[in-house]
């Protein structure tokens, strides 16, 4: 075999696409890669134009091909940037999903005399696998970092989630402990109480019973006996503490009323999850609301209340309200930044009840807006919030076929309006019966 | 063997990148019809390193191509991301540019450039080496630990388009082992 027929036989035989060009843009030679695929031999092709025979890339591969015969240098064309300069099918048309050839093509300035380029020799290569292997791969990866991500926002939300079911049970552990010391307050006060009162009763007939003495020496003209009283008197400060008893004993009374009231009152919301259904007034609830609540209230907030004169009382169930009240009061506390107002105002119609607690303090922006019924959403630091207050209020609300409305505006103050419907107990309870 | 490149050497290799750099520059301004500026060929040996720290230039979109011959070495180039618009006007790419049309105007250049520089370099010294496929890659991702060489020598030229911001550094590396056969090159020159 002679050399010629060799390298012949080599290029037929060649996996890549071998196309020698002339200036002219006129095919001299392309071996059986283009051939076989486009049915013209190169016995027939030869002096045909490439730029006719590939109409619809022939800007592209002219621009490529003249710069290789300018620059007697070699131009490279991608398959990430052009992946079908010839529209040839896919080199696998049976378990292949693409239907076109993937090719990177290479133009190298193959006859150069004088530094001038004569012929270009144009080498496709077939990368279809690589191609699609590639785009597996990216797919792949895309794929991966989507789930990564998604991932991670489900992992942060565990978190957060977590961190806030250990403050809520972080409360509800508190609110027992709550309830156990104010029973085991209750029964001391109990005594102290109506002992204070027997005391006060005492304390009256004592000061009487002096008076009387205090007569009776008087009325003997004794010097020596009056000289003795007065000295007696005046060593102990009976004028004193004559004035001062009796108002000792009213304020211990009223402080151990004061302390008895908070008892009862923590006893009360102890019990939140008492849902008893009963007739009850709604400005009591929220005074003794009010009274829980006046830790966080006294010393930035100022509270101004507006209650409609006789309102009827509403059936219900007055603790869950009371839990609600709490709720939007000690929010409205929370939003005002240092010092501000919180407007409390009750009315009712033939319908319903309505009760606006409106603050002045930071307001609810919009994106938060539609998040502050979920559960577990809150804006508060940590400790600050359980995020289930408003949930847990709107469910309530709800349960009394009821309306929590909000209105807000950042920097100016937020507004709560619990919407009452005033019904009968047949239409709140129809399951059950009236209770007694 | 000694790598070290001599005053008379180096002044020597400048004078012919000087040269074939001249000739890289006439063949953008014919392809690109535009007046494109030189800067002096700076040669140096490098560590690994210094290459890093040489090519981590922000603003800058980098590329890559080997080539193999009797010298062998990689080709890096350094183009600026501004005035990338312009030069893609000139080269009559279809504007805006897209990430692979970008990448694709990139490429080309870089190919150009390094063509024209390796083969007026190589052809003086008669010398051959053929280039592959130039291919787009992220500097941040080379680690200088991880080097099979200490030294290189580095052969580095700016090109500017003057009519656009466009700014396009080439520099030649060569492995260890061809340096050797390069400065026997010069030697014989130089004799």
């Amino acid at each position: 075999m002679t050399t010629q027929s060799v390298l012949e036989n080599l290029t037929a035989k060649l996996p890549l696409g071998v196309c020698v060009l002339n200036d002219q843009m006129e095919v001299l030679y392309w071996n059986d890669f283009f051939a076989d695929r486009l049915n013209i031999s190169s016995d027939d092709v030869k002096g045909q134009n490439l730029l006719t025979l590939f109409p619809n890339e022939a800007k592209y591969l002219k621009k490529k091909i003249n710069s290789v015969f300018v620059l007697n240098n070699a131009s490279f064309s991608y398959w990430e940037h052009r992946p079908h300069v010839f529209l040839f099918s896919s080199s696998r048309p049976i378990t292949g999903e693409e239907t076109l050839m993937y090719q990177n093509i290479e133009f190298l300035p193959l006859d150069v005399t004088d530094n001038k380029v004569k012929t270009v020799c144009m080498i496709v290569q077939d990368v279809t696998e690589l191609a699609s292997y590639y785009q597996g791969q990216k797919e792949l990866s895309e794929q991966l970092s989507q789930e990564h991500n998604a991932l991670q926002e489900l992992n942060r939300k565990l978190e957060e989630a977590q961190n806030q079911l250990l403050q809520a049970d972080k409360m509800a552990a508190i609110g027992q402990l709550a309830a156990g010391v104010a029973h085991e307050i209750n029964n001391p006060i109990g005594f102290i109480n109506s002992n204070l009162q027997s005391l006060e009763d005492y304390a009256v007939k004592l000061l009487k019973l002096v008076n009387f003495y205090e007569k009776v020496v008087h009325k003997t003209q004794n010097k020596t006996f009056i000289a003795l009283q007065k000295d007696m008197q005046e060593r102990m400060k009976y004028q004193f503490i004559r004035e001062d008893m009796p108002e000792l004993v009213a304020e211990s009374i009223d402080g151990i009323n004061r302390v008895s009231e908070i008892v009862k009152s923590l006893k009360a919301f102890s019990h939140v999850d008492s849902s008893e259904w009963q007739y009850a007034d709604i400005v009591e609830g929220i005074e003794s609301t009010l009274k829980i609540a006046n830790n966080e209230l006294k010393y930035n907030v100022e509270i101004h209340r507006e209650y409609q004169q006789q309102l009827p009382k509403l059936f219900c169930q007055p603790m869950q309200l009371n839990q609600v009240f709490l709720n939007l009061i000690v929010n409205g506390a929370q939003a005002i930044v240092d010092k501000g107002h919180i407007y409390i105002t009750v009315s009712a119609t033939d319908n319903d009840y309505q009760v606006a607690i409106k603050d002045t303090g930071c307001g609810i922006s919009k994106s938060a807006m539609n998040k502050i019924f979920e559960p577990f959403y809150t804006t508060k630091p940590v400790g600050q919030g359980t995020g289930l207050g408003l949930s847990l209020s709107y469910s309530i609300v709800q349960k009394h076929k009821g309306n929590l409305v909000v209105t807000s505006e950042p920097n100016v103050g937020t507004t709560f309006t619990v919407i009452l419907p005033i019904l009968t107990p047949e239409q709140l309870l129809p399951e059950a019966s009236a209770p007694a | 063997m000694n790598n070290a490149l001599g005053d008379e050497q180096r002044d020597a290799l400048q004078e012919l990148m000087n040269i074939s750099m001249g000739q890289a520059a006439n063949s953008l301004a014919r392809l690109i019809e535009a007046k494109i500026t030189l800067s002096i060929p700076k040669i140096s040996s490098v560590t690994p390193s210094e290459f890093v720290a040489m090519l981590s230039s922000e603003g800058m979109w980098h590329t890559r191509q080997s080539f193999l011959g009797s010298v062998k070495g990689e080709v890096v180039s350094l183009q600026s991301r501004l005035g990338c618009e312009a030069i893609a006007e000139l080269m009559e790419y279809q504007l805006p540019l897209s990430d692979t049309t970008r990448e694709e105007l990139l490429l080309e250049l870089s190919n150009i450039l390094a063509g024209a520089c390796l083969s007026g370099f190589a052809e003086q010294l008669a010398l051959t080496a053929k280039l592959s496929m130039p291919t787009v890659f992220d500097p941040e991702k080379l680690s200088p630990d991880h080097y099979r060489w200490a030294n290189t020598l580095s052969m580095e030229v700016e090109f500017k388009i003057e009519s656009s911001q466009f700014d396009s550094k080439i520099v030649i590396c060569l492995e260890e082992d061809s340096i050797s056969t390069l400065l026997n090159r010069l030697n014989s020159l130089l004799e």
